[in-house]
């Protein structure tokens, strides 16, 4: 299991197939040398060898045989074979006692194996003389013989050395990532078992593994906050929900006990329930937003236009509660964005202020100044948000005492900043000295 | 209200057994007449087979899908009306339940009111199909369509558009119980949730201006749920 875990590592695949690649190239090489100098060598016998022959067949016929024993003993018979051989085959003179079968007479010198005259290997040729005798010339290759089991052992074994030591490398440097992808895996487990706050170890080497883990660890965080976020917001879900349903299971139990049911009684409850289904709609819808395809029903959208129905719609609620609602002097502005969600999202922030501006307040919805980054602007002059709190609002699913208050699902800026998500927009809230001003920046993040 | 129209047929498609006798029962209340088809192949074979009134239809449905239910019957010819309900309750699929050739898309969770007045205000906008109207009249209120006039018993009501088109709308469906939203989605064309108080503040004001002192109002406030139009 851990050979086949070796195996799969990069590192030990890597450090094999160099391995092979160098033992192939060394075996090349070598066996170039090999080949070089053995076809040399060999050349360089042969040439002796004819030199020599051509030297006795100079000779006088008569003196072939005392030249050739001269010879024997002015080179040694150890290395040389100089032999004459009548006609028919029977010794005349030198220091081989038979012809060997494989020696052709004027054909290519041959190898011969060592025999009991002379006991070593031996590379011959054979010349006729003119008187018919057979005249052979021979020399001692036991060394050639030797150096090319040398040159051949050396290329083998260097080639064998060679693939150990790069299986050998490719596993001592493969033991080391491996055993740091453990710990990684291990680190993956513990994670997927619930441990959000488990991060991936890196060391100081700032390599592939530590890139990694680094990203891994990137996106861990965000898991780790999405999840905290979900859970406070299943927290506060579950929260209003469970207050409207209390309420209407109590007024259902109170009916169930009374012998007559009062009037409005039921409407109460169905009220209640009402309210419940309110917010899983306003819930539905931010999941909605979350999950649409960026761009999808995107034009150009006329923020005058916007602005001019979002004040006329709001108009009516604005004056029954005491409140001025206002758009300030137009200029024209388009922005690439949903309209309808935008007029929705401006929607929020007018309905917004007008409920927490109260009776007297002035609510006004206008353009910002830089045609070049399109802003809307919601500002009133009611209590505004505190600056602790200006931050918390724009988190999803945040609801703070101000958005409490609110009737109806009390999502509605969790629904803008799922607009603003959306359209790569930002909320921005101000102070304004006194009331909020909200700010809907409808410049892409890139421009910034 | 017509006794024709409380006798209507409604086919509801739905696949989920508890929904489906809650709309049935709620329609049979409302004095419709319901029938239940469990899946979207045999619902289509009831809708091609069987004249009805009105269709309520559920968007994911065993068998075939709701989207291809409407199509194949709007291919077939059938100009029945029909009302979408789905839990699916995104703009765009909104966009397509009602490009498929669905008349209303309903979002789950519903109150059965709202999926009763729906389908009535659905019905009466098919009986009316094809009738060009230039003038409404109900009671002593009448709505001239073509100078875009509202007269109370003779005399001249101003009106700003929007009163004009939520007026309208109003005396399009007498008598019928008209929730806010179906207000806000029909009238401002908008499909998200304006708030309770949105719609009560405008309808308030029409109210001030159509009506007349010392007499009942025209336009009757349902608790709950939302408005009804009333001949005086």
């Amino acid at each position: 299991m851990r050979l086949r875990q070796l195996w799969r590592t990069t590192t030990f695949r890597l450090t094999v197939l160099y391995g092979l690649v160098f033992a192939l190239g060394t075996m090349a090489l070598l066996g170039m040398i090999y080949l070089q100098s053995v076809v040399y060598l060999t050349h360089r016998v042969d040439g002796i060898l004819a030199t020599e022959a051509d030297a006795l067949q100079r000779s006088p016929p008569q003196m072939l045989g005392q030249r050739i024993d001269e010879a024997l003993a002015l080179g040694g018979d150890k290395t040389n074979v100089f032999a004459l051989f009548a006609s028919n085959g029977g010794w005349i003179a030198g220091n081989l006692r038979a012809l060997p079968p494989a020696l052709r007479v004027g054909g290519r010198p041959v190898e011969i194996p060592p025999t009991e005259s002379f006991p070593a290997n031996t590379r011959l040729i054979a010349r006729r003389l003119p008187t018919g005798e057979e005249l052979v010339v021979g020399r001692d290759v036991n060394q050639l013989r030797e150096m090319r089991e040398i040159i051949g052992s050396a290329l083998i074994w260097s080639g064998v050395l060679i693939i150990l030591v790069g299986l050998a490398c490719g596993t001592a440097l493969s033991i080391g990532p491996l055993q740091r992808l453990r710990v990684l895996q291990e680190a993956g487990r513990d994670i997927a078992g619930g441990n959000l706050k488990r991060r991936m170890p890196t060391s100081n080497r700032s390599d592939e593994l530590d890139m990694f883990a680094a990203t891994v660890n990137y996106m861990m965080g965000e898991v780790e906050r999405l999840m905290s976020e979900v859970k406070g917001s299943t927290d506060t879900i579950a929260h209003d929900l469970r207050t409207p349903l209390t309420r209407a299971r109590a007024q259902l139990h109170r009916i169930q006990q009374a012998d007559v049911i009062e009037p409005g009684e039921i409407a109460r409850v169905t009220a209640e329930i009402d309210e419940v289904l309110e917010r899983f709609r306003a819930l539905l819808r931010i999941s909605e937003l979350e999950a649409r395809e960026r761009h999808a029903g995107f034009s150009r959208a006329d923020l005058t236009g916007i602005i001019d129905e979002v004040v006329d719609l709001y108009q009516p609620l604005a004056e029954a509660g005491g409140v001025t609602l206002s758009a300030a002097p137009r200029r024209w502005m388009t922005v690439e964005a949903d309209p309808k969600l935008l007029f929705e999202a401006v929607s929020n922030l007018v309905d917004n202020a007008i409920k927490f501006t109260g009776p007297g307040g002035a609510v006004e919805v206008r353009l910002g100044e830089d045609p070049a980054r399109p802003e809307i602007i919601v500002q009133d002059n009611g209590p505004g948000i505190p600056a602790t709190e200006r931050m918390a609002v724009m988190q999803r699913f945040y609801r703070g005492e101000r958005n409490r208050l609110a009737s109806g699902s009390g999502l509605g800026l969790s629904i803008v900043a799922a607009i603003m998500r959306l359209h790569g927009f930002e909320l921005v809230f101000h102070d304004a000295q006194p009331g909020l001003r909200a700010v809907i920046q409808c410049h892409p993040a890139e421009l910034d | 209200m017509s006794l024709k129209a409380k006798m209507a047929r409604i086919l509801v498609i739905e696949d989920d057994v508890a929904t489906s006798d809650e709309i049935a029962s709620c329609l049979a209340a409302s004095g419709f007449q319901p029938e239940q088809s469990f899946d979207g192949r045999k619902g289509l074979a009831m809708a091609l087979a069987e004249p009805f009134d009105a269709i309520t239809l559920d968007r994911l449905l065993p068998g075939r899908d709701g989207l291809e239910v409407v199509r194949l019957l709007r291919e077939a010819g059938l100009e029945t009306p029909v009302l979408m309900v789905s839990a699916l309750g995104d703009v765009d699929d909104r966009v397509t339940g009602l490009r498929a050739g669905g008349d209303d898309y309903l979002i789950k969770p519903f109150a059965p009111t709202e999926l009763v007045a729906r389908l009535e205000v659905l019905l009466r906008r098919h009986r009316r199909a094809g009738k060009a109207e230039l003038m409404l009249q109900v009671g002593d209120l009448e709505l001239d369509l073509v100078k875009h006039e509202a007269l109370r018993d003779g005399r001249r009501i101003e009106l700003l558009p929007m009163e004009f088109q939520l007026l309208e709308f109003m005396m399009r469906n007498p008598g019928q119980t008209l929730s806010r939203r179906m207000i806000f989605e029909t009238v401002w064309e908008y499909y998200f949730d304006p708030g309770t108080n949105l719609i009560d503040v405008h309808v308030g004001r029409l109210r001030k201006k159509i009506d007349v002192p010392g007499e009942p109002s025209l336009i009757k406030t349902e608790r709950g749920v939302g408005y009804i139009f009333n001949a005086p």
